[in-house]
């Protein structure tokens, strides 16, 4: 089977978009920002217990697994392409943050490794205990058929 | 702040490159990284689910690399930078075990507000191609306003 000639997105699939999860509570753990900052040789003076701030890359380890279930199932196969991370304030350690996402887009690519795949982007706001906005990561990921990948990809 | 010299706006060039930085991903760093109580792709740990995937060992998590991405701008802006915005593109698979080299070069200046505002363009290189590209924002006070 090649590729399909005409989009496989239907309106109920179009219907999911901006539909959302959440609000997930989570914590920036002293363990995890400790742990992570010895895993990356970190010693950037500003990070740490003793300042009570946490570097901003610890979004890594505290953000949440992809909402698989905000995205329509369109093709077998999945795997993350993007991310962007905003961040208003530094996070401070020990602090509660709750993230709700949302699907933002779905759209279909042609070309590329697997000939048509499709995009999803995900929206997740993390705020704190005053509803303030901390920190955004907006994750795309790609939809596809292994069984159409080609030999040379596009990249 | 001491131990991180403090670099302000007009320090700064235009076409300046950061200088490269070498990192070894391997799987226990990767498992690690996410914690070992913490589930996470097989195929970060296990160099055969790796290699059952299509790839040639264990991945990299992209997550890894975006933190240690965040990390090398976030050093290079000094003890007033502060990072606001990291946008990494996966283009293609890395493999636990070869090194990574982290480039990065500034590639705009402005003032937004009053706020100094730097745009970098940074990637990692495996046998020097890029596996992730990443555009990178930087916040840095112009002089005048920081003293």
């Amino acid at each position: 089977m090649g590729s399909p000639e005409q989009s496989l997105i239907t309106e109920e699939h179009r219907a999911a978009i901006g539909r959302t999860a959440g609000p997930v509570e989570l914590r920036v753990r002293a363990e995890d920002v400790q742990r992570v900052r010895a895993i990356l040789d970190d010693d950037d003076p500003r990070y740490g217990e003793e300042t009570g701030i946490a570097p901003p890359y610890i979004l890594a380890v505290i953000e949440p697994a992809m909402p698989w279930q905000l995205l329509p199932r369109i093709l077998p196969s999945g795997i993350l392409t993007q991310t962007e991370w905003t961040f208003r304030r530094p996070l401070r350690i020990g602090e509660r943050i709750f993230a709700t996402h949302r699907l933002a887009d779905i759209r279909d690519r042609l070309g590329g490794q697997y000939g048509y795949s499709v995009i999803m982007n995900v929206m997740t706001e993390y705020r704190d205990e005053a509803g303030e906005l901390v920190a955004t990561s907006l994750r795309t990921s790609m939809q596809f058929d292994p069984a159409q990948r080609r030999e040379r990809g596009s990249e | 702040m001491s131990g991180l010299p403090a670099k302000y706006f007009e320090d700064i060039t235009v076409g300046e490159e950061l200088e490269p930085l070498e990192r070894l991903p391997t799987e226990d760093l990767a498992v690690d990284f996410f914690g070992r109580d913490n589930p996470t792709n097989p195929a970060f740990r296990d160099a055969e689910v790796g290699r059952r995937q299509g790839f040639g060992g264990a991945l990299v998590p992209g997550l890894l690399k975006l933190a240690w991405i965040t990390q090398y701008v976030s050093r290079w802006a000094g003890a007033n930078g502060r990072v606001r915005m990291v946008r990494a593109a996966y283009r293609r698979p890395d493999i636990a075990g070869r090194p990574l080299t982290i480039v990065g070069r500034v590639v705009d200046k402005r003032i937004e507000d009053g706020v100094g505002v730097v745009d970098l363009e940074v990637a990692t290189l495996a046998n020097g191609q890029p596996s992730v590209h990443a555009t990178v924002q930087v916040e840095l006070p112009p002089r005048e306003r920081a003293e």
